[in-house]
């Protein structure tokens, strides 16, 4: 028997761990962080960030292309301005003289938010002046596309968060099982999950919404569904690599139960793929939704849904591209936060496996 | 060998099976009369009930499933809500459109996906390298939707050089295929480089530089031919993934495939057709996995099946 060596580098305890410093290192996890940090904050605050209701209707602003704003004001003095945009009742576009400040911090239009635990009429900017400013454009109705797009947020967020909810509460214990006691439960899952797994990405979403119908509830629940077989297949998988190794044997020789060495030695080794896979599955559960929002078979109007708004869009592209540009670009960037975040995890959590 | 492949056959079969169970259980879960479900919104009562004899809808469940089984393995699929003809003859004339357009697909995620990451491997850590998998993060991250609108709002819309949407000739197949295939590149490239990678860094490919082989060579006819096996087995798995990837492309250009099949009687309620869709689109998925894993050991000799 060897003696215990001290350990050389004398690592304090306040350091923190290894894996954490390497994620903090990599600029592909900080650009991740903030796309992702930015996503959360508008979606948890959309009433402040959007200076309009999502469903406001407005007939004198239908596509009404992003405003330009101006630097200088009337007199040439600095700020923020703009100037009235509409359209004429025989569907001109009309800009008008006057020019009119944006102010931060203004008081608008009273919302509710949270349940009611949030209410206030204060909003991040608006316009000083009788006119509507609409930053990104206006859509087919004449609602603010940014005032869209933060609620829309919110909606995202949710799809996303109880999507992978539902697959890790389902299919985390499901690969367990099967991974660790084998037998027919594993027989019979496994060809549960071969089954979901052949009907190719959106597919089992699409076919679950078929089945249950349309609507956000659905396809929150569609989506979750369609996460359980991938983490059921992952788990299962690290704890068959994990499930004879010495520690476990270890364990079971001092008697411990099979779920307390499921629970306390096996998932802890198995974490770091389920960490990953979660941030690369927010962003799938997020593209499915609004795929499934494109195609019809999700949110429904006037709700503002990210693929809904794009589906809108598409019917006047050619005269109004803005309307399905920009939830495009947000549905772009959250997901590729997502996916940074998940491959800057996998490069910080396991360094030896390549990209 | 031929134990593995008799032995691969075999473990499709459940599979297959259970498929066939989700796809009658589709119509049977959703919430409705199935009868009604099957026959229409507007269905006489005498369709109704030929509906309900000819699926045996009055009879229990397992007599159902065991009708629907035989039906489907003698070709019967039903008949389309909308257009009254078999669904076996709606599917034969879209699923060729699909295909042409994955094989499209495919064509263009081979062509940028490969070089990409050839690209990125060899130069590793400079500008290429941080482009090519960045473009690869991005191709991933980008909604195929969005995409096909942008690439019609940019080159049919403003420059004219292609068709808004439809299909026959090539040019129509073009950016159809580009959008669906561009996901697929990412993936391929990403793999690659990975591939190429590990590969660049083995020893036989110290050695044939140290004996002096010029570096394209190295690159191309030592390493290349390499890494590419495990990109061609991820390749014919994508393969089976373009065809999800489709039902979304085929809805912006207006493609009449297999996928705008699906949506649109989804959208008008026609579960016989929505099932047919499902079913060949799964069973398809299967099979072309299947073939994939069997060309695989023909493709890299190192693989024994025992």
């Amino acid at each position: 028997m060897t003696k215990p060596v001290a350990n050389t580098s004398t690592p304090t305890r306040r350091e923190p761990p290894r894996w954490r410093r390497r994620l903090l290192r990599s600029p592909l996890a900080i650009t991740g962080f903030v796309f992702i940090g930015v996503f959360v904050l508008v979606a948890a605050f959309a009433p402040f960030i959007s200076p309009y209701s999502p469903v406001e209707q407005n007939l004198r602003g239908t596509y009404v292309p992003p405003m330009r704003v101006e630097l200088r004001g009337p007199q040439g003095q600095p700020g923020l301005w703009v100037r009235e945009v509409s359209r004429t009742p025989l569907g001109q576009l009309e800009v008008g003289q006057e020019l009119y400040p944006i102010r931060f911090f203004v008081r608008g239009e009273p919302w509710v938010w949270w349940g009611g635990l949030l209410r206030s009429d204060l909003h991040l900017f608006g316009v000083d002046g009788p006119i509507k400013f609409y930053l990104l454009g206006a859509d087919e109705q004449g609602r603010d596309i940014l005032s869209r797009l933060a609620h829309g947020a919110w909606i995202s967020l949710s799809i996303g968060l109880i999507a992978v909810t539902i697959g890790l509460l389902v299919g985390v214990p499901v690969g367990l099982f099967s991974g660790y006691f084998g037998g027919t439960f594993d027989l019979i899952t496994q060809r549960i999950v071969e089954v979901m797994l052949s009907f190719p990405g959106i597919l089992l979403a699409i076919v679950l919404v078929a089945t249950l119908g349309t609507g956000l509830t659905n396809v929150m629940i569609a989506v979750g569904i369609a996460a359980i077989p991938v983490y059921a297949r992952l788990v299962r998988g690290s704890v068959l690599a994990l499930r004879d190794r010495e520690f476990v044997e270890a364990s079971r020789a001092l008697g411990s139960r099979d779920l307390r060495i499921m629970l306390r030695h096996i998932l802890p080794n198995a974490l770091s793929p389920i960490i990953v896979q979660s941030s690369l599955q927010m962003a799938v559960a997020i593209l499915f939704a609004a795929g499934l929002g494109f195609l019809g078979l999700g949110a429904r109007p006037p709700e503002p849904e990210w693929g809904l708004m794009l589906a809108r869009g598409r019917e006047y592209l050619a005269t109004a591209p803005h309307v399905a540009t920009f939830p495009g670009l947000a549905i772009m960037f959250v997901a590729l936060g997502f996916n940074l975040l998940g491959d800057a995890l996998r490069d910080a959590l396991d360094p030896r496996a390549l990209r | 060998m031929t134990t593995y492949i008799l032995r691969r056959l075999l473990t499709v079969i459940p599979t297959l099976l259970g498929v066939l169970l989700a796809v009658f259980l589709m119509v049977r879960l959703a919430p409705g009369d199935p009868a009604q479900l099957l026959a229409g919104e507007f269905a006489t009562p005498e369709t109704l009930a030929d509906i309900r004899q000819r699926f045996g809808l009055d009879q229990p469940w397992y007599t159902q499933l065991g009708l629907y089984t035989l039906n489907v393995f003698r070709g019967d699929l039903g008949e389309s809500v909308r257009t009254r003809k078999p669904v076996t003859y709606e599917l034969s004339q879209y699923f060729p459109n699909t295909l042409r357009l994955t094989l499209g697909a495919m064509l263009v995620a081979l062509l940028i996906g490969i070089p990409a990451g050839i690209i990125a491997a060899i130069r590793p850590g400079t500008i290429f390298d941080l482009l090519a998998m960045l473009g690869a993060l991005i191709g991933v991250s980008m909604p195929v939707f969005w995409f096909g609108l942008m690439a019609i709002l940019i080159f049919s819309v403003q420059l004219g050089w292609f068709p808004v949407a439809g299909t026959g000739t090539l040019r129509h197949l073009i950016l159809p295929a580009i959008t669906l295939g561009i996901g697929t590149a990412a993936i391929l490239a990403r793999m690659t480089r990975s591939a190429m990678l590990e590969v660049l860094s083995q020893d036989y490919i110290r050695t044939a530089r140290a004996k002096g082989v010029a570096g394209r060579v190295v690159i191309f006819k030592h390493a290349l031919r390499n890494a590419l096996i495990p990109v061609v087995t991820i390749a014919g798995l994508q393969f089976g993934g373009l065809l999800e990837g489709a039902v979304i492309t085929e809805t912006v250009f207006a493609w009449p495939g297999i996928g705008q099949l699906l949506v649109g009687s989804i959208l008008a309620r026609d579960y016989p057709v929505v099932q047919g869709a499902v079913l060949l689109i799964a069973v398809a998925f299967i099979l072309i996995n299947l073939i994939v894993d069997l060309l695989y050991g023909a493709i890299d000799p190192r693989i024994r099946y025992d």
